[in-house]
């Protein structure tokens, strides 16, 4: 067929990903350029300031888990953007922040991202390095130093934004036993139960991908996100046409196998 | 009445201190004196169990344990019920881990079940390859280059030496893959870069939390069957007829999630009863 | 400033795509750097960036030995696992080297290393793991309440993927949840009816019926089978649980896809600070 670089089962998937990648710019270009959009209130981030303002009041600091992944992870890095944010807030209300992490990268990002927040909001007299420390790699291990700091330290409210596996419902559990507000956002599908039982407000799947948008206000993140919607409403009616093209395929021999058509190897 | 409904609010803002007693009495009682609840496996349990029935005998099974100590007594009896499976009928047994703390399971599972209870020969029976770093990049390799990626097994003896890789250069030589999974690396990594791409059959382990998100592949037969947890570890060991540790924890996770079950009741008839009292007031 | 911004995000964008296009590209040099290059790049990072961490710890721990902060002694156990840890891998196997070399020592029975995974690290993860069971039941017990319908639609479901997944679930009869549901419809109808009459009349007919149709047809535990608890919990495993899976799966998905591609694009690029 003439492209002899080219995987030729591929092309649909990557057909698809450039319509799905310019759908994503076409709306970030039109929000830049001042087109406005509406995003539904989110709970979950409303209660971020809320919770920063909770513990500036208490005189207890703000404990922050991104997560027991490393930066490979997309989960991570939107931890450790939100955490950006979150270091704002801390620095504009001078509250103190904690942030154990549990992957040295991990670390170094975490530690530039709130030194450059610090910077940002105009003190960077009360970033400390130590306040973004390394643990452990080890899944129960983090879980027991996070629990541990938890207890002695008494934090006002608990964040857990990024990637966790079963450690998630000890330490949700472990911050609604010392009384503190708990915010979660994950896309760990069989975590988001334990988070939604256990915290105060949650962030679901691409509600944690867009608190970046949300918090931050930046016009081509809001396009991102609206992109992101018209994106997932293209794959609605694909799967109803499917589901109807199959149906006759299968019924009647009418039509194609979409199957083979929507497969990539 | 109104005694009674004391004592439901009382239940519902009881210390949960109280309720981890309880739970650990309910846990611990069916441990030591064994009811002995009938086990009635499942259809994904048996897909798995007739999958590896049906393969033709020396068949070549690729067995891949990624779990830890924390979750050894959902994962772990699976391995050993998979391994004696495999040993019965006679297949070869490839091991490999796509967790560090995978290995030291995949040894002691080794240790009871090839060298103590069938007395198999290393290298001629089964071979243990062992954990690369690298996660889903080690599944690739095994894909596309086994052999580049395993020079030497676990014990440091090159891979050329042994008698039983001979022929084995990537997963397509292989017959079947079992993964015995407890989260990332794992199962799904297994189906996505291995298992659909090649058309090599698969079936899984898994905790009872991961069920969820290994459900669909199942449903789409990218997998041919789930091993669900504690309750799937036990169907199997009903199946290959011989009972191990999940069948004797059965009886404490059933009594376990009745008292759960009783809780979670209680918990409502208080609530219900403090609604109906605020509304009065 | 050109190091602490424009060459990551260089670096981010042309690492990312190539990446992403490698994967439809037939080229074995960059299938090569995709497949394992990359991966492997990241875990040689990973691995010397540990170093980084550990320092980070060991300081943080000395440092409130040193000065003597509250909670000092857990400090103490700290600093001497890390060192126990670094000592049974690298300089006291335990054993000979004809027993095992190096490397193969941390699976081989009889050294340190083995010794102190099998009696310290293999106990304190599983009795961390095993916390879960008890706040499992306290988170069950706290959030379960029947305060709408959705909520009152994961109880039930809950409660009939608790009981029918173990095998007492496939001990209780159908007959005895049919009973359940006429009971509950009563409570349901005294609730909005507030008439004892309609509700006593309502149950005791349900009841009946129940009992005669037992009678009639001898009591099999698992029929009639849309009322049996395994019956029922592999059905709610299958369908509505595997569609909710695949949406959020779906959702996901793609909204990694727009994260990502924010990031190769450069448009976010608040992880490495504004």
């Amino acid at each position: 067929m003439g492209h002899p670089y080219l995987f030729e089962d591929r092309i649909v998937m990557l057909i698809t990903m450039f319509l799905m990648g310019s759908t994503l710019m076409y709306n970030v270009r039109y929000a830049q350029m001042g087109g406005e959009f509406y995003l539904r209130p989110i709970p979950g981030l409303k209660a971020v300031e809320e919770a920063v303002g909770r513990s500036t009041e208490m005189g207890r600091p703000i404990l922050y888990v991104p997560g027991i992944q490393d930066m490979d992870q997309v989960e991570t890095v939107a931890g450790v953007i939100v955490l950006g944010h979150v270091a704002k807030m801390t620095a504009r209300y001078e509250t103190s922040l904690n942030v154990p992490v549990s992957r040295s990268i991990v670390m170094k990002a975490a530690r530039e991202a709130c030194r450059e927040s610090y910077m940002i909001e105009g003190r960077p007299d009360m970033f400390n390095e130590d306040m973004v420390h390394y643990l452990t790699d080890d899944q129960f291990a983090y879980a027991a130093g996070v629990n541990g700091i938890m207890v002695r330290e008494k934090p006002a409210a608990c964040m857990y934004m990024g990637k966790f596996y079963a450690e998630s419902l000890i330490l949700a559990e472990t911050g609604n036993s010392i009384g503190a507000i708990q915010i979660a956002g994950t896309a760990s599908q069989a975590q988001i139960p334990f988070f939604v039982t256990a915290c105060d407000y949650t962030l679901i799947g691409e509600e944690f991908f867009a608190a970046s948008a949300y918090l931050s206000k930046k016009p081509e993140l809001i396009g991102g996100v609206r992109g992101q919607d018209m994106i997932k409403v293209a794959v609605i009616v694909t799967i109803i046409f499917s589901i109807i093209i199959m149906t006759l395929y299968d019924n009647t021999g009418i039509g194609f196998d979409v199957s083979k058509l929507l497969t990539i190897r | 009445m109104s005694k009674i409904q004391n004592t439901f609010l009382k239940i519902g803002s009881i210390d949960r201190r109280w309720i981890f007693l309880i739970i650990a009495a309910v846990v611990i009682v069916p441990l030591l004196i064994p009811v002995g609840l009938p086990i009635r496996p499942t259809d994904t349990t048996k897909n798995v169990y007739d999958s590896i029935e049906k393969l033709p005998v020396g068949s070549k099974v690729l067995l891949s344990v990624e779990y830890s100590p924390s979750t050894r007594p959902e994962n772990h009896p699976m391995t050993i019920s998979i391994l004696r499976h495999l040993f019965k009928n006679d297949h070869k047994v490839f091991i490999t881990c796509l967790w560090p703390d995978g290995q030291f399971m995949a040894q002691d599972a080794i240790n009871q079940v090839a060298k103590q209870e069938f007395n198999k020969t290393y290298g001629i029976v089964y071979v243990f390859l062992g954990f690369r770093p690298g996660n889903e990049a080690v599944v690739k390799d095994i894909v596309s280059n086994l052999r580049k990626l395993y020079t030497v097994d676990v014990y440091q003896k090159k891979i050329d030496e042994i008698p039983l890789m001979k022929g084995i250069n990537n997963f397509k030589d292989f017959d079947f893959l079992f993964s015995s999974s407890a989260g990332f690396p794992g199962t799904i990594e297994w189906v996505q870069y291995a298992s659909d791409p090649t058309g090599i059959p698969m079936a899984s382990g898994v905790t009872s939390i991961k069920v969820n998100e290994v459900m669909p592949y199942v449903q789409a037969g990218q997998m041919v069957g789930v091993l669900a947890g504690m309750p799937g570890a036990a169907e199997y060991e009903a199946l290959i007829n011989q009972k191990g540790s999940a069948t004797s924890g059965m009886d404490a996770q059933s009594v376990a999630h009745l008292v759960i079950v009783l809780f979670i009741i209680l918990g409502n008839v208080s609530f219900f009863i403090e609604r109906n009292r605020s509304k009065k007031y | 400033m050109i190091w602490k911004r424009q060459i990551p995000i260089l670096i981010v964008t042309v690492v990312g795509w190539t990446t992403l296009l490698g994967w439809f590209i037939d080229q074995p040099t960059i299938q090569e750097f995709v497949n394992d290059d990359a991966t492997q790049w990241f875990d040689i990072l990973a691995s010397f960036a540990i170093i980084l961490g550990a320092l980070n710890l060991i300081k943080l721990q000395v440092q409130k030995i040193l000065y003597q902060k509250p909670g000092w002694i857990y400090s103490v156990v700290a600093v001497m696992g890390f060192l126990f840890a670094i000592t049974a891998g690298f300089f006291v196997k335990g054993v000979d080297d004809s027993v095992a070399q190096w490397g193969a020592h941390v699976t081989t029975d009889g050294t340190l290393f083995k010794w102190m995974f099998d009696y310290m690290f293999s106990p304190m993860s599983a009795t961390m793991f095993s916390l879960l069971a008890f706040f499992v039941a306290s988170a069950s017990y706290r959030a379960f309440r029947i305060r709408n319908f959705e909520a009152t639609l994961l109880l039930v479901s809950g409660i009939i993927i608790m009981c029918g997944r173990v095998p007492i679930g496939s001990v209780i009869s159908s007959w005895f949840v049919l009973y359940l549901i006429v009971l509950s419809a009563g409570i349901y109808i005294n609730v909005w009816k507030k008439d004892m009459k309609t509700t006593f009349v309502f149950v005791a007919v349900g009841i009946s019926i129940i009992t005669i149709a037992g009678f009639m047809y001898g009591w099999p535990i698992d029929k009639p089978g849309i009322f049996y608890l395994p019956a029922i919990q592999e059905w709610i495993y299958y369908y509505p649980n595997v569609a909710g899976a695949r949406s959020i799966m779906i959702g996901i998905g793609l909204g990694i896809f727009a994260t990502s591609i924010r990031y190769i694009l450069g448009i976010e690029r608040s992880y490495i600070g504004e």
